[in-house]
Parts: structure tokens; sequence; C-alpha cells
């Protein structure tokens, strides 16, 4: 298996909903995931967030025939459980691994010397100190809920899919070409995030979509009525 | 990057350490008396062990730090910790054979010292090299850097132990001139080699045709984990005032004084300034090494191609600045 997610870039209305529900899960699961909060309330708030949202304002080049493209596009970004995991190698105590089962990238704990090392080899700030505890922390896909069989079926996923309300988010084996995030990937032409730099990240993301162009052209193409020639004419009127 | 006190402190002094042990180790088996030997021996484990220390102390979570070992076959920062502590024995092996007046022993542990000291030394600058996240670690510039840096400030550091009594004290000043040198030249084809930080646009790294890119908001209201560790703004002005404190503390001066000690005398008079001189320029070389690598986070926090200016693309996320 190889899980993951797909995140659309076109649905996507940067609510935070899937930042704040992986916070709630993972705040609350400390064996698997461990993500806690520094002095919330107070002047600096700080913490650990596995999902991260950040918004950018695009704007297309016009050459690139793609103007209607631009647009403001939130990017959802958490653990992609790289193929290439270079933050895996560089680990020199074995707290970070990759599972051979299903590909999901964890941490152990009570491995964890704190060096940042695999922070600094991650391009997605994916990984985040736990200063409370002095260990690494990670997005774990959900580890503890997606084979949770007290769960009905349809909640065996991580938090942010779950909360996502513009249907933004999606998980599933990517090894499974039936699967639904196989098939977003292939329809939509899904891609990875600074895929160049060879990580091989799973997660994929969905290019915004350019919306149908309106035709104006009728309009354009009319002649003016005599209402609004009228109009006009008064309005020269009022100006002299 | 930011620079993080303790890990500047234990690449200097443990690249001192392990220069100076590889140069006492090569001028004990060019016939070098003992006395010297002992005293810079002393020194470097004074320096490793100042090293060790000072590299435990950015661990989160020291109590884990004998676990280091185990990656060996993937991880550098694993290879490192186990090659410095392989050095332990090798190094007690040598200095008892050399009490004992074992000349074959000697021969031996000398030169496993000497392959496993420079092991070491690969191993660091390789823990920086293989990041592919920071373009200006992620060249033979860094794999040869950290090795040659070491070794310089070792062959410094061993004219102002050795002393003028020393026997092959001009052919080591010759040595060290000649590493000073290749030094100064490696460092500044480093700094012309990524003069120009090119930032990979962000429309790219998204897979969006050609366009510009702008940050709207960063997603946080403080500085996180992610803008302290990799997010550092270095000011112009001072960058290049401290480029200029690298070259003339860690590379020129230290050339000047040895320099001069060839035309005088009095050696001592001038390595150990000398010595003292490279080690505070290296730090200071160190503390660009960091401050100055832009690592790929950055792209996700408003970084553009414009370069540093102040930081101002990161302004609203909290950087560190300096």
């Amino acid at each position: 298996m190889k899980l993951g997610l797909v995140v659309d870039l076109d649905t996507c209305v940067g609510c935070h909903a899937c930042a704040v529900a992986c916070k709630e899960w993972n705040a609350a699961a400390p064996v698997a995931g461990g993500a806690p909060d520094y002095a919330p309330q107070g002047e600096t708030p700080g913490g650990v967030w596995f999902n991260r949202v950040r918004h950018f304002e695009y704007t297309a080049d016009a050459a690139s025939g793609h103007l209607n493209l631009s647009k403001t596009i939130n990017v959802p970004m958490s653990c992609m459980h790289c193929e290439q995991a270079d933050c895996v190698t560089v680990c020199p105590t074995g707290a970070s691994y990759k599972r051979a089962e299903d590909g999901i990238v964890l941490i152990d704990p009570e491995r964890c010397m704190g060096c940042n090392y695999c922070a600094w080899a991650c391009p997605y700030g994916a990984r985040e100190l736990d200063e409370e505890a002095g260990v690494m922390r990670k997005c774990t896909l959900c580890v503890d809920r997606i084979y949770d069989e007290a769960l009905p079926p349809a909640e065996r996923k991580p938090a942010c899919v779950l909360a996502c309300p513009a249907h933004a988010r999606h998980f599933g084996d990517f090894d499974d070409p039936g699967s639904v995030v196989s098939r977003l990937t292939a329809e939509r032409g899904g891609g990875g995030l600074m895929d160049d730099l060879g990580y091989r990240p799973v997660n994929r993301y969905l290019p915004p979509r350019a919306p149908a162009e309106v035709d104006t052209s009728a309009q354009r193409a009319r002649a003016p009525s005599l209402k609004a020639r009228l109009g006009a004419l008064v309005n020269r009127i009022v100006e002299l | 990057m930011k620079p993080a006190l303790s890990v500047i402190v234990f690449t200097v002094l443990s690249g001192a350490g392990l220069g100076l042990l590889v140069c006492a180790a090569l001028a004990r088996l060019a016939g070098e008396a003992a006395g010297g030997v002992w005293r810079a021996a002393l020194l470097a484990c004074v320096l490793l062990g100042a090293g060790l220390v000072s590299s435990s102390l950015h661990l989160a979570n020291p109590r884990n730090a004998w676990r280091a070992f185990a990656r060996f076959a993937t991880s550098w920062l694993s290879r490192e910790a186990v090659f410095a502590v392989l050095l332990v024995p090798l190094v007690a092996l040598w200095l008892l054979a050399i009490a004992r007046e074992a000349r074959a022993l000697e021969v031996v542990a000398a030169a496993a010292t000497i392959a496993c000291a420079l092991l070491v030394l690969v191993c660091t600058a390789m823990i920086y090299a293989c990041l592919k996240t920071v373009p200006q670690w992620n060249s033979w510039h860094t794999v040869l850097g950290y090795p040659l840096y070491g070794l310089m400030s070792g062959a410094v550091l061993w004219l102002a132990v050795a002393g003028p009594e020393a026997a092959s004290a001009s052919a080591w000043r010759t040595g060290a001139l000649v590493l000073l040198a290749a030094g100064l030249v490696l460092k500044l084809a480093t700094w012309l080699r990524f003069a120009r930080p090119s930032d990979l646009p962000v429309h790219t790294a998204l897979n969006l045709p050609a366009g510009r890119t702008r940050l709207l908001d960063p997603g946080h209201s403080r500085g996180t984990f992610l803008t302290s560790e990799f997010v550092f703004a270095l000011a112009r002005t001072r960058g290049r005032l401290l480029r200029w404190c690298t070259l003339a503390a860690g590379y020129a001066l230290p050339l000047a004084l040895l320099l001069a000690a060839s035309a005088g005398g009095a050696s001592r008079a001038f390595a150990v300034p000398a010595a003292v001189c490279c080690l505070a320029g290296l730090l200071v070389e160190r503390w660009l090494f960091f401050a100055e690598a832009r690592h790929v986070v950055r792209l996700w926090h408003g970084a553009t191609d414009a370069g540093d200016a102040g930081g101002s693309a990161c302004s609203t996320t909290g950087a560190q600045r300096a």
C-alpha cells in the first residue's frame, strides 16, 4: 500500500479547518501524534502543527495563455510521506522510519534525541520539534484512526480529510489504480510539490482549474439600444 | 538557517582537534620528539571533549544521544559518531605505543589515527553536504571545506603547541602556510559560487504555469519552529562585515603572522596568536556558514529571488533577525 493524501488547490478555500482538526485530534493522541500548544492564550502563542496552510497570490504571465488561472491559492502542507524520504535516511538514531506495509513515515519518540537533522532534510517543513517533550513531531496520517475498527468505515480517515468543508482533501491508497486518490490524480493531472528535488512525495496536489470563460462577444457585437443611446446623450449633456 | 552556537563551537573545536591530531601523528611519524606530541595530543583531546559536550547541548533530548550510532548504513551523523568514538581507542593505543617506545605498533596506530580522524572530518562535511534542501551546502565546496579548515587550524595549532624547538618547525610552517592559502582560496571560491542565491519560484514548486507568486499570509500569527530554525535574515551590511572578519582573522592574519615567524626567529610568539586568531576567525566563518545558508523551506514563508535584503519578504513570519 502507498497511503497518502490528495489536496485540491482548486477547491481549497483556505479555512484552516484541516489544520485545526489535526491539532484537535493529535493533541489528544500523544502516543501517535503529540502536537502541543505553548501559551495558547498568552502574548506569544506557539506550538507544533503537523499541517499548515499558506496563502499565495498567483498571477499567470499573459504570455502563458493561462491568465484565467490567476487567483489566490491556498496551500495546505503536511508530511508528503515521500518515497525517497531523506528525513528517514539522515536520522542517526533510527527514530524516523517509513513503514513498509503502507508507506507512512513515523517518528518513534522513545528513540528520538531531538537533533533536528530530519527537519533540516525536509523541504516541506513537515517536521517540527516538540519543545516540551524534546522530540520531533510530524503528521502520522492519523495512523491511530485509519485502522481503528471501532470506528465506522467512513470515519477511518485522517482528521483533516474528514474536517474539510470544501472536500478539497482525499485519502487513499495510491498503489490501487481504482482508489479515489489515484483516479483524481489521473483525471486532474495531480502533481507533487517540488518534484524536481527528487524526494518523490506521495501526496498529490490537483492544480487549479481554469474557470469557464463567459462569452461576452454577443453583447459586444449587438448595436446599442435606443434607451442606451438616449442615456449616453443625456450623460454628454450633463457633462457639458 | 539559524546559527546555533553549540553546533558552531562543536564543528570548529572538533575540526581543529582532529586536524591537530593528524598533524601531530604525521610529525611523529616523521621523527618528531615525544614532548610536543604529548602536548598536542592533550590539547586535541581537550578540544574534542569540549566539542563533544557542545554538540550534545543542541540536542532537545540528550538522554537518547547514545542511540546516535544506530544508523551507520544511511546516516552521516551516525557515521561521524561511530568514527569519533573509534578514534578514542586508536589515540589511546598510539599514545601507549609512544610511551612504551614500541615503534612498529606506533606506526600502525598513528596511521589508523590519521585515517580515522580524516574520516570524522569527511563525515562532518557530508552531514551538511548531503542535504538537498540547502543548495549552498549541497556541493563539493562543503565536502572539501570541513576537512581543509580542520587540517588548516590543526596545523596552525600544532606550530603553536610544538614550539620552535620542534625539529621540523620550518617544514610545518610551510605546510600551514599552504593550507591557509588553500583555505582562503576555497572560502573565496565558495562565496563566489553562491554569490547569487536563487530560490525556486513558488509557482514552479506548485506546478503552475509561468507567472508571479506572492505570499499573502504564512498561516500563522507568531514565529514557529520552522521560522526560527530556517528563516534567518542576515542584514547585508552585517554579513559583509563578518565576511571581512572571517577573511582577516581566519586566514590573512595567521598567514601574515606565520610569514613573520619565518622571517624572524621567535616562532611561538607568532604561532600562538596565529592559532588563537585562526580559531576565532573560523568561529565567525562557521556562524556565516549557517546564517547565510538558505533552506528551501524559506520558499513557503515568502522568500523571493530578490535575495536577503534584510529579509523583508519574511518579515511577517516572525523571522529571526541579525
